[in-house]
């Protein structure tokens, strides 16, 4: 319990820094301040989707169906708010809990597959469920052509007051605080199953799930609970990623860049920690930003540099070669748990 | 129902499959000889069709030409992914495996959308790609049935070359038994090495038809490495024969969707993906 009482102490001290940080740099960059909001929402956006499919990669499930659950929260607040006049907000939890349903549905059928049959039925899961939504009636998810998702945030322009850019100054920085809010989120849940019981679970049923199953873990209850925990956080990002989009389209929201985008980052900044998947998140955003400036289009290229050159010459993630670091220095001997 | 109709899709259908046959057995090939299940083969695929392309509008080559041109570039690129890559993760977990091709294919992509970017490229000016015949209402387009036929000889020619030849006795010796191979004196990385380059070299072939069938863009890839996942998962994981087969299944079942059902076009690709799903699970429910 000691342990988890530190980690708790180091994500408020971060909630802490990250709530003051707009304001920080709004009074240190002025103007520029925008754009850097934006990188950060990205990095916030990232890191979720990241760590939410790190939670769920550690039962040894390796999803490719992230996209659908993205898909599906933000299409629930989408359509929530065409048919219904209910509050925005709403939309979001909701969201989160269409994707865990849609997620439980898809984990009962795919228990008993493994490896790479896994993964493969749950990018078919995915391609699937965008179909269905593009033949949806046009009168209820807009069919081709999606729907338009209304913002958030609609900061006033006073004049006089302020200028014109401390308007998406403000939109900026209230999305930025619904992101972290999520983001803490996923670091507690991801903490709570790193210090807990669920650690040893996970990971048993990641190494041998017979073995797992004739220790007394129950291989389907855990995997069952990491695909609802990791569904719900990234369907909460997907409904708040509409309404800061704007809208939402088969092709666009149900991609599967954003399938790729989740388990590249994990893999980067390093696979079952909770510290990797947000390590990564800020490297790449930053990397992406530096080629969507130079290229127009195939930027994502980069993606796949990293996604390769990680496995073949750093196979750990950021973290693992930080460890690595860590032991030469003090001359200590690989662990236990780095030699599985 | 109009008979027609159902004809057609028919006819289109089994025209489509001797493609679908021809990319499919390239990636059981990897699966079934290599263990790898290549997230990348589509990309070979895509690699191909705009070589193709290219060397029309540049050099004004006919598509027929470009296949003996592809097929050594493909089988080269394929030699060198593996040797620069794939070997090193053949002992890995099959995660960081599915990853690596999965990063390679990223990589070919997006390589395509700088070089040709993301519009669709036609070879429209081919004097053949617009001749057709009919066939009591059926139309018959000579295009796709000649595509069609040159699959056939090719997987015709590879199933004879794997029972026959020293070559394919080693691929097939290797898949059932990489220790067993290995102790009679198979050098099994080079088996390695010739199956992967062959694979991509049998899907870059396919990907000179696809040019002049359709308009290929760049992500033309990732569709057919689906489509080729959905054969090799129906026909069963490495299962070579029943490639055949279960090609024609698939691409039937898309063509009748396509004509049969009402808006079907735009449920084509579901098709696909209901079929690989739909297979996986009922085959993980018979093992238990």
């Amino acid at each position: 319990m000691r342990r988890i009482s530190y980690d708790l102490l180091f994500v408020l001290l971060a909630a802490a820094l990250l709530f003051f940080l707009p304001a920080t740099l709004k009074a240190l960059y002025g103007k520029a301040s925008v754009s850097y909001l934006s990188l950060l929402i990205n990095a916030t956006g990232l890191a979720i989707l990241a760590l939410s499919w790190d939670i769920l990669a550690r039962t040894g499930q390796l999803s490719l169906a992230h996209a659908a659950f993205y898909g599906a929260g933000a299409y629930t607040t989408a359509i929530l708010l065409k048919l219904a006049d209910w509050p925005l907000w709403l939309g979001i939890p909701l969201g989160g809990i269409v994707a865990v349903l849609l997620a439980l549905l898809l984990g009962s059928v795919t228990l008993r597959l493994r490896g790479i049959y896994f993964a493969i039925a749950t990018l078919a899961f995915a391609e699937v469920l965008k179909a269905v939504v593009q033949q949806l009636p046009t009168r209820i998810a807009g069919g081709a052509a999606g729907i338009n998702v209304a913002a958030l945030f609609r900061p006033a322009f006073i004049p006089g007051e302020m200028e014109r850019w401390e308007v998406a100054f403000l939109r900026n920085q209230s999305y930025f605080l619904v992101y972290v809010g999520i983001l803490l989120l996923s670091i507690l849940v991801s903490i709570l199953v790193q210090r807990s019981r669920l650690k040893p679970a996970f990971t048993a049923i990641r190494t041998n799930e017979e073995v797992a199953a004739v220790m007394g873990v129950k291989p389907a209850r855990y995997k069952l609970l990491a695909f609802a925990l990791s569904s719900f956080l990234v369907g909460l990002l997907g409904a708040s990623e509409a309404h800061r989009i704007g809208s939402v389209l088969p092709d666009e929201t149900f991609g599967i860049g954003t399938t790729v985008f989740a388990l590249v980052t994990p893999i980067f900044g390093g696979l079952y920690t909770t510290l990797g998947p947000i390590l990564g998140a800020a490297g790449l955003a930053s990397v992406e930003e530096l080629l969507r400036r130079t290229f127009e289009e195939g930027y994502l290229i980069g993606y796949g540099i990293v996604l390769v050159a990680s496995i073949l010459f750093m196979p750990k993630g950021i973290v693992g070669l930080i460890d690595s670091l860590k032991r030469r220095r003090r001359k200590l001997p690989r662990s236990a748990e780095e030699a599985v | 129902m109009d008979l027609t109709l159902l004809l057609q899709g028919i006819v289109s259908g089994i025209l489509a499959s001797g493609l679908y046959a021809l990319v499919s057995v390239g990636l059981a090939l990897a699966i079934g000889v290599i263990g790898i299940v290549n997230f990348a083969h589509g990309e070979f695929f895509m690699v191909g069709a705009f070589i193709t392309y290219q060397l029309f509008i540049s050099f004004g080559f006919d598509p027929v030409i470009s296949l003996f041109f592809v097929a050594p570039t493909l089988f080269l690129l394929g030699g060198a992914i593996y040797q620069s890559s794939i070997r090193y993760v053949l002992k890995a977990p099959e995660l960081n495996q599915m990853l690596l091709t999965f990063g390679i294919s990223i990589i070919l992509q997006n390589l395509a959308l700088l070089i040709w970017g993301g519009d669709p490229r036609t070879i429209s000016s081919v004097a053949y790609r617009s001749i057709g015949y009919q066939l009591g209402g059926v139309s018959i387009g000579l295009v796709p049935l000649a595509s069609f036929l040159i699959s056939l000889v090719i997987v015709g020619s590879l199933y004879y070359a794997l029972l026959k030849t020293p070559a394919g006795r080693a691929m097939r010796a290797v898949a059932q038994n990489r220790m067993g191979a290995s102790l009679i004196g198979l050098e099994v990385n080079r088996v390695y090495l010739v199956t992967f380059a062959l694979s991509a070299l049998l899907a870059g072939l396919g990907g000179v038809m696809i040019a002049v069938i359709q308009s290929p863009t760049p992500i033309v890839g990732f569709a057919f490495t689906l489509k080729a996942f959905a054969i090799v998962v129906l026909a069963g994981l490495g299962n070579i024969r029943g490639i055949l087969w279960a090609s024609l299944v698939v691409a039937l079942s898309e063509s009748l969707v396509a004509t049969l059902v009402p808006n079907g076009d735009a449920l084509r690709n579901a098709v696909f993906f209901a079929i690989i799903f739909v297979v996986l699970i009922a085959r993980s429910r018979r093992l238990a």
